[in-house]
C-alpha cells in the first residue's frame, strides 16, 4: 500500500513534460531554451481548437503571432477574386506558421484554414514583448532564433529566385 | 473594491515585472512590492495622523486665548476693507462670530467620531483590496491567458490586440500622471519650503506636498484642491502674527496670511507641470482632444463624484481605444 504523505511529497520530482512543451520543443523558434524556460513560454501559448474549413486567419489581415501545429492539419493557400484557391503548403503536427508577424503587425501574406479537427497553440507579439521587459534573456533567445528562420527563409528565397532567373 | 485592486495592479505591475526579472521569483516580487508600498502607507499615514493631531491641539488651545478672537476681528476688519462698502454693513458681531466658532469645533468632533466608527469599515475593505491585488499581480498573466480562451476564434487575433492596446492605454496613462504627481509634489514641497524661508510659518510641508501631487491626478480640478491644505496650515498658523496679517505680495497686494502668495506658488508649479512636465511624461499617452477631457471629466464627475473624476480620462481613453478597434473591424469585415 502506497503511503500518501510519501507519494504527496516526491509527486513534483516525476517532472513530466506536457504535451505542448512536448510540441514546443520541435519548433526551431524556440531552440536551445532551458526546461524553467519553457515552462515560462507555456505560460504564454493560446491553446485554440478549429473544425475543418475553419479559417485560422485571412490574407491581407492584420497578424498578431505565430501558430504551432499540436495535433491536426492546416492549408496555407493564396485565394485570387474570383474564389480559386492556390495551395501553397499544408502543414501538418510539429509544423508552425505566422512566425513573420511576432516581428511587426504588417498583413498576412496567405490565408490558413484547418483542414481536420485541429488544435493550435498560438503564441503572440504582445505577449512576446511583455516577456521581453519581464525576462530580457528568454527574449533575447526568441528573437534570435527568429532572425536565423527568417535568415533561412530568405536565403531559401534567394536561392529560389536565382534557379528562376537561370531557368 | 475590484476596481481599486484593479486600479493597483495596473501600477504596480511593471515593477513587479521588472523585480520578478532581477530575482527570477513572480511570487516573492509581489510579497516585496506589497509590503514595501504597504510599509510605506502606513508610515505615512501614522507620520500624518500625529503631526495633524499635533496641529489641531495646538491650534485648539490657541483658539482658547482672548487675543485670538481680536485677531480674527482684525483679520474680518482687512477683509472687509478691502471690499465695496454694501459689504462692509453685513459684518457680524463677536458674539456671532463666537457662536459660530463654537458650532464649526462641535462639528469637526462629531465628524471625526463618525470617521472612527468608519474605520473599521475602511480597515477591512483595504485588506480586501490588499488581497485582490497580491491574487492579481501574482495571476496576471494567466487570468489574461483565461479571459482570451473565451473569445471565438474568428475575432481571437482582433480581441488579442484590443486587450494589448487597453493595456498599453492604462499603464503608459497612469505611470505618466504619477510620474507628474510626483514631480507635483516635489515641487509643491520646495515652494513651501522657500514661502518659509520668506516668513510664511508653514508646517507639515511634505504631506502638504503630497496632498497636492495626489490632487493633481484630477485633471483640472486637483490644482486647486492641492492648495486648499496649505492656505488652512498658513491660517491656523498666523493667527496672532502680526507680520503674518500685514504681509504684502511683492510688497503691493495685501496678502494676510501669504494666502497669494501660496496660491501664486501652487500657479507656478501648476505652470511648470502643465507646459514641461507633463507634455514630456504624460505626451499623448491617451490622446484625447482637451474637449473630450472636460466632457469625460463631467461626466465621471455626475456620475460618481471626485473618484469619477480621477477614472474619467483613462476610461475614455479604454473607450477610444474600442471605437477604434471596433472602427477598424468593421472596416475590414471580409478579413474576418
Amino acid at each position: 500500500m502506497k503511503n500518501a504523505l510519501w507519494t504527496n511529497l516526491f509527486k513534483g520530482w516525476q517532472n513530466t513534460e506536457s504535451q505542448t512543451v512536448m510540441t514546443l520543443k520541435q519548433v526551431p523558434i524556440f531552440r536551445g531554451l532551458t526546461n524553467k524556460e519553457f515552462r515560462e513560454i507555456e505560460k504564454l501559448i493560446h491553446e485554440r481548437t478549429y473544425k475543418p474549413q475553419e479559417i485560422i486567419f485571412k490574407q491581407q489581415a492584420r497578424g498578431e503571432g505565430m501558430y504551432i501545429i499540436l495535433s491536426g492539419e492546416v492549408e496555407i493557400y493564396l485565394e485570387d477574386d474570383k474564389g480559386n484557391k492556390n495551395i501553397l503548403a499544408v502543414l501538418r503536427d510539429g509544423e508552425f506558421f505566422g512566425e513573420l508577424s511576432l516581428l511587426d503587425a504588417e498583413e498576412r501574406s496567405a490565408t490558413a484554414a484547418a483542414t481536420k479537427n485541429t488544435i493550435l497553440l498560438g503564441f503572440f507579439r504582445p505577449d512576446l514583448l511583455s516577456l521581453m521587459e519581464r525576462n530580457a534573456e528568454l527574449g533575447n533567445k526568441i528573437l534570435l532564433n527568429l532572425a536565423r528562420v527568417t535568415s533561412a527563409r530568405l536565403r531559401k528565397t534567394n536561392e529560389l529566385l536565382t534557379e528562376a532567373q537561370k531557368s | 473594491m475590484l476596481v481599486f485592486a484593479f486600479l493597483f495592479t495596473s501600477v504596480l505591475l511593471p515593477s513587479v515585472d521588472y523585480l520578478e526579472r532581477k530575482i527570477k521569483s513572480r511570487g516573492l516580487s509581489v510579497l516585496i512590492i506589497t509590503v514595501a508600498l504597504c510599509a510605506t502607507l502606513v508610515v505615512f499615514l501614522g507620520s500624518f495622523a500625529a503631526n495633524f493631531f499635533e496641529q489641531a491641539s495646538s491650534f485648539s488651545s490657541r483658539l482658547n486665548e482672548e487675543h485670538t478672537m481680536d485677531n480674527l476681528n482684525m483679520f474680518m476688519e482687512k477683509i472687509m476693507d478691502a471690499m465695496p462698502n454694501f459689504v462692509s454693513e453685513f459684518k457680524p458681531d463677536e458674539a456671532a462670530l463666537a457662536a459660530k466658532l463654537q458650532d464649526i469645533v462641535k462639528g469637526v468632533i462629531q465628524n471625526l467620531l463618525t470617521f472612527a466608527g468608519k474605520v473599521g469599515g475602511f480597515i477591512f475593505t483595504s485588506i480586501m483590496v490588499i488581497i485582490f491585488t497580491i491574487i492579481l499581480l501574482h495571476e496576471y498573466h494567466n487570468f489574461k491567458r483565461s479571459l482570451v480562451r473565451f473569445i471565438p476564434n474568428k475575432y481571437f487575433e482582433v480581441g488579442l490586440r484590443l486587450i494589448f492596446n487597453i493595456e498599453r492605454q492604462i499603464s503608459s496613462y497612469l505611470r505618466g500622471q504619477l510620474l507628474a504627481a510626483s514631480s507635483v509634489g516635489i515641487m509643491s514641497i520646495i515652494g513651501l519650503f522657500i514661502l518659509n524661508l520668506m516668513g510664511a510659518n508653514l508646517t507639515l510641508i511634505v504631506f502638504i506636498g503630497i496632498i497636492a501631487g495626489l490632487a493633481n491626478l484630477i485633471p483640472l480640478v486637483g490644482p486647486f484642491v492641492g492648495m486648499i491644505p496649505a492656505i488652512l496650515i498658513a491660517v491656523m498658523n498666523n493667527l496672532g502674527n502680526e507680520a503674518a496679517m500685514n504681509h504684502y505680495l511683492f510688497g503691493v497686494i495685501p496678502s494676510w496670511f501669504y494666502i497669494f502668495d501660496i496660491a501664486l506658488m501652487f500657479l507656478i508649479v501648476q505652470q511648470i507641470d502643465n507646459n514641461f512636465v507633463t507634455p514630456i511624461l504624460v505626451g499623448e499617452s491617451v490622446g484625447l482632444h482637451p474637449i473630450m477631457v472636460i466632457i469625460a471629466l463631467l461626466i465621471g464627475g455626475t456620475l460618481l463624484g471626485p473618484l469619477g473624476m480621477l477614472f474619467a480620462v483613462p476610461a475614455a481613453g479604454v473607450i477610444k481605444v474600442v471605437l477604434q478597434e471596433i472602427s477598424f473591424v468593421t472596416k475590414n469585415a471580409h478579413l474576418l
